[in-house]
């Protein structure tokens, strides 16, 4: 409550003073996040069930473990994001906008907090449409460029496409039940099952799961960076946080779990390969979002196939990793996109090819980059290794049985490490065009680092993924609360995975590391580090024009993958003895939008255009209209058969 | 105290005995070529040499360049403690270890690809881009042989995975997992580490400017990962677990020998592929090993 007093107040009375706005945001999600804590380590849930009524209903709240895990990750995503976009989104840069921005941020987080612990339907829907509208405004804070305008309205569109599902979804739902209520009851009716799909496709678009990611990269790119990682740390995770709640709440039928097993392998190969072969550094990051509910969904699926074949115990695992998963993504993303918003502030372009060699303006953001693309690519000893490996345990648990599940399984196995070898080479991509090298530019060049602002809610972050890393066990408990709310065969406390024996061997990793990086610095030292121009082959004078640019190390891959990827290339070589010049163009559709949905829609619009020409005011058309269509009727009552 | 002197006995195995491995390839190379070649501890020679040697740093390099090998070797230290040791078996071994040792692998990767590209060099680049895209189709190489290993043992241990044999897709995993074993490690016919044409270099392409102690740390690690895949192969396929402590003591080290010697056949009777088709022989090994995992699989139904 205090929280929610904490955000309405931080609208209205934030608009004007940022200071103000900040203390509140901050204190409320501390507020939330110690109330989602004390309910994920404690054993009660908490209710709370108003008179007031809204539409007729009575306002109904509800925190259990499941809304907990999400409602803590939003808490924090929300608060470091607020001090960040303190400095990055300032009022002394933003004169204009930045009000704005402080405003739509508190009733972002206030709308994502009731739809966690809403359990109305017809609330459930009005807060979800107020999520996607604030989402939507901070999207197009710099409303001043057409691209921002463009993302801002593809979003909403894609949005609200998932909303008209929904709206069917929850409609069905409630003349079915005769009332809106949600809740774990209505697990025993059988027949609510098909309404499954509903659900997926609507949360789906939302999470952007594969084929319905459309509206994901050009929003996340183009919004401001700390709105970015919102979006893609905590906004992706309402559409899962909807596809578990309801996988749990409601009766799944059979084929849900291959469905969203088999979506959630597709995503994550496919999510990777197209942020492999992007050069935009936001737009990689979005991508990489879509690989990670990719294998968020993996987990999904193999609990839901475990459920489905006699509760077996390997899918609790996979379903742990999955809502680790959750946590996990949403604290390196969020890491990544801040470090990604300091190099745009600093530089002013998002495109790879153009900066290089940052570390050295920028030491803090280009070490904090480094931990996050680690623990992205899911390497120990960082947390991203923890969730997946929870999901691997999952998976392998149904193979090692032979359970009927494997079939599902072995391919997702290999799928999953087909895409943790690609992220691992999307970030040593992003990671060395971006900090390493020597600048391709001269805003390069003038780099800054970001101030305190903007670095500490990056440790912050960096701290979170440290210590799931290091100390996996101690998040189990919250795990295991949650897994055994979504489904109560699971709730018992211990661990069938060895999480304390992981820990300790993670622990006894950074130990080693830290020895091993300080002793061959010091003997490096001792026998004297001498500067040197780096080796080309004896070529005297090399510039930062010869580095291998980011389209030239993904080449190898984008080949691999060009059945999906279609790149687009315009080339003109050398010719003659005194060449005019040359250029080399490459560029990476959204193959999905670019060649699918764009293509339809044109269609839909062609054929409306050519039904619109019946339609065009003319009374004696018209006459003719009724004319012809009473003639028909009549033939049809002379010469139709009787009734 | 048993456990101290357990765990000096195998880092001495892995950490003393592993560079040994490309020097018994050049030997087994000059005799083919009828050379007499150069010693057998010459890799022992140049890593004691390179560790007294200075470092030259490129003018880009930030300290990553030196920190990056330092964490890989790490890295590699960490894998191959993972991996048991015919009769002695595992230091440490818990339930899905064999996924941490190759995420451990993956580390090693990322930090080397990072070290190179510090540089801004060329040749650095095209070596991490060979290295991190070749290592996709390796990656699923390997986990497809591990899985087969479950498979037919139950586990996803390593200690419990590679104490029986590969049973019936015993061949066909040995020809998966060498094929990996020699595109992981850069050997010919993916790589070939003696060439003096830096574009057709992977992982050579990506040491050109390192130096002294940090270079010492790159070779040395990477014969602790050659070693670590020639002990893998041989145990996956040979039955360890039925044999006397001594007589796996002896399969082990002739398994070893026996991998060794042949990287160092194929190296003198193959010339390094054309790189377009490196894909193909990397697709060749993940069908080997899934076809592996098939025979697990209706070989333990029947």
């Amino acid at each position: 409550m205090v929280s929610a007093g904490c955000f309405v107040a931080g609208i209205a009375g934030g608009y004007r003073r940022p200071r103000t706005w900040l203390a509140l945001t901050v204190t409320g999600a501390t507020a939330a996040l110690g109330a989602s804590l004390w309910v994920l380590f404690g054993s009660a849930d908490w209710e709370w069930l108003s008179d007031i009524t809204v539409g007729g209903e009575r306002l109904h709240l509800r925190l259990d473990a499941l809304s907990a895990l999400f409602l803590a990750l939003l808490c924090v995503v929300g608060a470091t994001g607020a001090l960040y976009a303190h400095e990055y989104w300032s009022d002394r840069h933003y004169p204009r906008s930045a009000p704005r921005g402080r405003a739509w941020w508190s009733s972002l987080i206030l709308c994502m907090g009731l739809v966690l612990t809403l359990s109305n339907g017809l609330h459930f829907l009005i807060a979800w449409e107020l999520f996607t509208l604030s989402a939507y405004f901070l999207i197009t804070l710099e409303n001043k460029r057409p691209a921002v305008r463009a993302a801002g309205w593809l979003y909403l569109a894609a949005s609200h496409v998932g909303t008209l599902v929904l709206f069917a979804f929850f409609a069905a739902l409630a003349s079915h039940n005769g009332n809106w209520d949600l809740g774990p009851a209505m697990r025993e009716q059988a027949g609510l099952a098909p309404l499954f799909w509903l659900a997926l496709f609507g949360f789906g678009v939302k999470a952007g799961v594969f084929p319905l990611h459309v509206w994901l990269p050009s929003a996340h790119a183009n919004a401001p960076s700390h709105v970015s990682a919102m979006l893609s740390g905590v906004a992706l995770k309402m559409g899962v946080y909807g596809i578990m709640r309801f996988s749990g709440w409601l009766p799944v039928p059979p084929s849900a779990g291959w469905v969203v097993i088999g979506l959630g392998a597709l995503g994550a190969l496919l999510g990777i390969a197209f942020a492999f072969a992007q050069n935009d550094f936001k737009r990689l990051l979005a991508y990489c979002s879509v690989e990670n509910i990719g294998i968020i969904l993996i987990g999904v699926g193999g609990a839901l196939l475990a459920v489905t074949q006699g509760d077996a115990p390997w899918g609790r695992l996979a379903l742990a990793g999955a809502l680790l998963h959750v946590w996990n993504h949403g604290a390196f993303k969020s890491l990544l996109f801040f470090s990604a918003g300091s190099v745009l502030h600093a530089t002013g372009t998002r495109e790879m090819s153009r900066l290089g060699g940052l570390w050295r303006a920028m030491p803090w953001t280009a070490g904090l980059f480094a931990l996050g693309a680690l623990a992205v690519s899911g390497l120990p000893p960082l947390n991203g290794f923890v969730s997946e490996w929870l999901v691997y345990l999952g998976l392998l648990g149904s193979i090692t049985g032979k359970a009927p599940a494997a079939w599902a399984a072995i391919p997702a196995v290999i799928l999953l490490a087909l895409a943790g070898a690609l992220a691992l080479a999307s970030f040593a991509k992003a990671g060395a065009m971006i900090f390493l090298g020597a600048p391709r530019t001269q805003t390069a060049a003038r780099a800054h680092e970001g101030g305190r602002w903007m670095i500490g809610p990056m440790i912050g972050l960096a701290a979170v993924c440290a210590v799931i890393g290091l100390v996996p066990a101690l998040v189990w408990p919250a795990l295991a609360r949650a897994a055994g709310c979504w489904h109560p065969a699971w709730a018992s406390a211990e661990s069938p995975a060895p999480l304390a024996t992981l820990g300790l061997v993670h622990v006894a990793l950074a130990l080693a590391v830290a020895g091993a990086a300080a002793g061959l610095w010091w003997k490096s030292r001792i026998n004297g580090v001498r500067r040197g121009l780096t080796w080309d082959c004896g070529y005297a004078t090399p510039t930062a024009r010869m580095q291998y640019t980011g389209g030239s190390f993904a080449d190898i891959g984008v080949g691999w993958f060009s059945w999906i990827l279609q790149p687009e290339r315009s080339l003109r070589r050398l010719r003659g003895a005194l060449p005019a010049g040359a250029f080399h163009q490459e560029r990476i559709p959204e193959t999905v939008l670019e060649r699918v949905i764009t293509p339809v829609g044109e269609g839909v619009i062609r054929v409306s255009s050519a039904v619109r020409r019946l339609q065009h005011g003319r009374l004696q058309a018209y006459i003719l209209y009724v004319v012809a269509g009473i003639a028909a009727l009549g033939g049809l009552v002379l010469f139709g058969g009787k009734p | 105290m048993n456990t101290v002197l357990d765990l000096i006995f195998r880092l001495a195995w892995w950490l003393i005995l592993a560079p040994l491995l490309p020097g018994i390839i050049n030997k087994v190379k000059a005799w083919v070529a009828g050379r007499r070649g150069p010693p057998v501890l010459q890799l022992y020679y140049d890593l004691a040499r390179l560790w007294r040697k200075s470092v030259v740093m490129s003018t880009l390099a930030s300290p990553g360049f030196i920190i990056g090998p330092a964490v890989a070797w790490v890295a590699l230290l960490g894998a191959v403690i993972l991996v048991p040791l015919g009769p002695a078996g595992a230091a440490l071994s818990f339930w899905g270890d064999v996924l941490l040792m190759l995420y451990l692998l993956a580390l090693a990767r990322f930090c080397t690809a990072w070290a190179a590209m510090e540089t801004g060099s060329a040749f650095e680049g095209m070596g991490s881009a060979r290295e991190v895209s070749y290592a996709v189709l390796a990656e699923a190489a390997m986990v497809a042989a591990m899985l087969s290993l479950c498979v037919q043992t139950g586990s996803i241990s390593l200690a419990t995975m590679l104490a029986p044999s590969a049973g019936a897709g015993a061949v066909l995993l040995a020809a998966g997992l060498f094929t990996v074993l020699l595109a992981e490690n850069c050997r010919v016919p993916f790589d070939d580490p003696n060439t003096h044409l830096e574009l057709t270099m992977i992982h050579e392409a990506m040491i050109l400017d390192h130096s002294g102690p940090p270079l010492a740390v790159i070779l040395h690690g990477a014969s602790m990962k050659l070693l670590l895949f020639s002990v893998l192969l041989t145990e996956a396929v040979l039955p360890m677990g039925d044999l006397s402590p001594f007589a796996a003591t002896g399969v082990l080290l002739g398994g070893v020998l026996t991998v060794t010697v042949g990287v160092g056949l194929v190296e003198s009777l193959l010339a390094r592929f054309a790189f377009r088709r490196v894909p193909l022989l990397l697709t060749t090994a993940v069908l080997l090993c899934l076809f592996a995992l098939l025979v697990a699989w209706k070989g333990g139904a029947a």
